[in-house]
């Protein structure tokens, strides 16, 4: 199994520069001081916009748990499938 | 929530299935397991084997206690729409994760680590940094199950109509977390946690929808409610609640991901896919949990204008009230709520309980007092020690401090100190033992003192923030100018534990 490519977040700089980014937007330091209208879905604006960016913020670090995280994963993945196949 | 008059008998009657639940999950944790008490890794993680379900719900359950319920919703109702942040402080948890996570996983499995000080003591060979950070840690874990304690005693006292008295309900069900913790370990918390977690998240659920119920299902109608009355909850924060809000993001982020009993969670995993599934999954939990809980303290300021803090403290309890008394269904439902807001603190407690006791085992009498004794009596240290403190927190529990989220900031800011120690150690070879002690204890002096003469924020900015970068300078300038790296004190393969392709 020579053939792995090991995947490490803290290695790819596009993905703490998206972070970053995502988090800027949720904080809502950059709306006018005090604005409540409009109101979308009974949230005012602002809320509605720092609630969407943290919903993207959960759904980007889950889709990063899953597609740029892979160490050790096939190494061990195969190891139990061998020791199922012995046991089984 | 002393004025719960809903509950009394028929809560005790839940509070005692839930007990006898937890107790029987424990027992068969334990049972037929003989190795379970002979070896530290399987008694405090439950031997590195926890598949994807025990993972994330204890996960979860650790995460996310009672105090989440009973404090966050009335900091919601007093703050207003700003406290959505308690929603992305939750999620970036995951993220920070995902700095250090994936090695230190690695790392943990070549060489068996059983406790975060493990790691540490590995990377930098010095006692200094091993002892202040044992200290540390276990002075943030100490005071996370003392605010535990006070917790379980309210939420008891509040759900039976002080039927129970507070200090009889935090007994009886410290002793229930004691006995099955003591029998099976990881494995019990873990797999309580599953039946703790599942309970909180369905009656979460069922409150938002009282809640939603009794303001007629329509939130829109609950703002326009505090636009008239109360504009101030709804506008855009103050700059100054936006830099708090960057830097709660930080201080959690940093300091929740980094809490022994979490990291100890990543030892745990039975494999890298388990780990990373069960941290997918949790980046979907926050909008779920305080998302939902932040809802309901906004609702909380329509149906209880004008409360004051005090007043606003008892906000679930005044709710619970109200859902209850919809009809049977509500009735029954908030009990079991309530219920489960108890268990989930016990879940909460019994995750830090056994990560202290395995500080006491493996750090300090393992490492310090008897290195060469068998493991069965380290894990017998680590279980008795943990009973004694947690008598020793009980004394301190009667006389329970003002709100509950004071003292949550409160431990995060010395805990939180250990972080550069622990994740730069990970990636940069330079960082050496001495920097890393005098930033360690300069930042955690800076944070404590700033909290303790009462500047708890400067200019929005935690205390335990400014310790911290204060911390990183002194760990990254004083690494450069000593000449004594990694290279130098690690042998060659302990180097190449470091390295994955290795």
């Amino acid at each position: 199994m020579k053939t792995k490519s090991v995947k490490e977040p803290i290695r790819k700089k596009w993905i703490w520069i998206v972070l970053f980014i995502n988090v800027v937007l949720i904080v809502p330091w950059y709306f006018p001081k005090g604005a409540v209208e409009p109101f979308v879905f009974g949230f005012p604006l602002w809320a509605f916009i720092s609630t969407f960016f943290t919903l993207i913020l959960g759904a980007y670090l889950s889709w990063l748990c899953i597609s740029q995280w892979n160490i050790v994963e096939d190494e061990e993945e195969n190891a139990k499938r061998k020791e199922d196949v012995k046991h089984g | 929530m002393d004025n719960l008059v809903f509950a009394g008998m028929d809560g005790i009657i839940i509070l005692s299935v839930f007990a006898i639940v937890m107790l029987v999950i424990g027992y068969y944790s334990g049972k037929g397991d003989t190795n379970l008490h002979h070896s530290l890794s399987g008694y405090y993680l439950a031997g590195k084997n926890l598949g994807f379900i025990a993972l994330f719900f204890t996960l979860y359950a650790t995460q996310y206690s009672g105090n989440t319920i009973v404090g966050y919703a009335p900091t919601g109702y007093r703050t207003g729409f700003s406290w959505l942040q308690s929603i992305s402080f939750m999620t970036i948890i995951i993220g920070i994760y995902l700095l250090f996570a994936p090695r230190l996983y690695v790392v943990s499995k070549r060489r068996n680590f059983v406790t975060p000080t493990d790691w540490l003591e590995f990377r930098f060979k010095s006692k200094a940094v091993t002892l202040l950070s044992i200290f540390l840690m276990l002075w943030g874990l100490g005071n996370y199950l003392l605010e535990q304690l006070v917790a379980i005693g309210q939420a008891v006292a509040g759900m039976t109509g002080g039927t129970i008295p507070y200090e009889i309900a935090v007994v009886v069900f410290v002793l229930v977390m004691l006995a099955y913790e003591w029998m099976g370990g990881m494995k019990a918390v873990a797999f309580t946690d599953v039946m703790q977690g599942i309970v909180l998240m369905i009656g979460i659920f069922v409150f938002l929808a009282g809640a939603l119920y009794l303001v007629g299902g329509n939130f829109a109608e609950v703002t326009r409610f505090i636009a008239d009355n109360e504009p101030a909850k709804l506008g855009v924060p103050e700059m100054e609640v936006s830099v708090n809000w960057f830097s709660m993001l930080v201080l959690v982020g940093l300091g929740a991901s980094i809490y022994p009993h979490a990291v100890q969670r990543i030892y745990s995993a039975e494999s890298e896919r388990t780990l990373k599934k069960s941290f997918a999954r949790m980046a979907w939990m926050p909008p779920i949990t305080t998302g939902l809980v932040f809802v309901v303290g906004i609702i909380g300021i329509m149906l209880f204008p004008g409360l004051d803090t005090a007043g606003s403290e008892q906000l679930v309890g005044l709710m619970a009230n109200k859902i209850a008394a919809i009809n049977g269904f509500y009735y029954w439902m908030m009990i079991i709520f309530f219920g489960g807001i108890v268990a989930a603190i016990i879940s909460t407690a019994d995750s830090v309980l056994l990560s202290f006791s395995s500080m006491l085992s493996n750090d300090v009498y393992g490492k310090f007092v008897n290195p060469g004794a068998t493991e069965y009596k380290k894990v017998m240290v680590g279980k008795i020690g943990g009973i004694i403190a947690i008598f020793f927190l009980l004394i301190i529990a009667w006389n329970p401090p003002g709100t509950l989220y004071q003292i949550f900031v409160l431990k995060f800011e010395l805990l939180v100190q250990v972080f550069p120690a622990f994740v730069l150690g990970l990636y940069w070879k330079r960082l050496a033992a001495k920097p890393v002690f005098w930033g360690m204890l300069i930042g955690a002096i800076v944070a404590g003192l700033l909290t303790l003469t009462g500047y708890k924020t400067v200019f929005g900015i935690h205390g335990g923030v400014i310790g911290l970068t204060i911390n990183f300078v002194v760990c990254i300038v004083g690494s450069m100018l000593v000449t004594v790296s990694a290279e130098k004190s690690l042998k060659k393969d302990e180097l190449a534990v470091l390295e994955l392709e290795a």
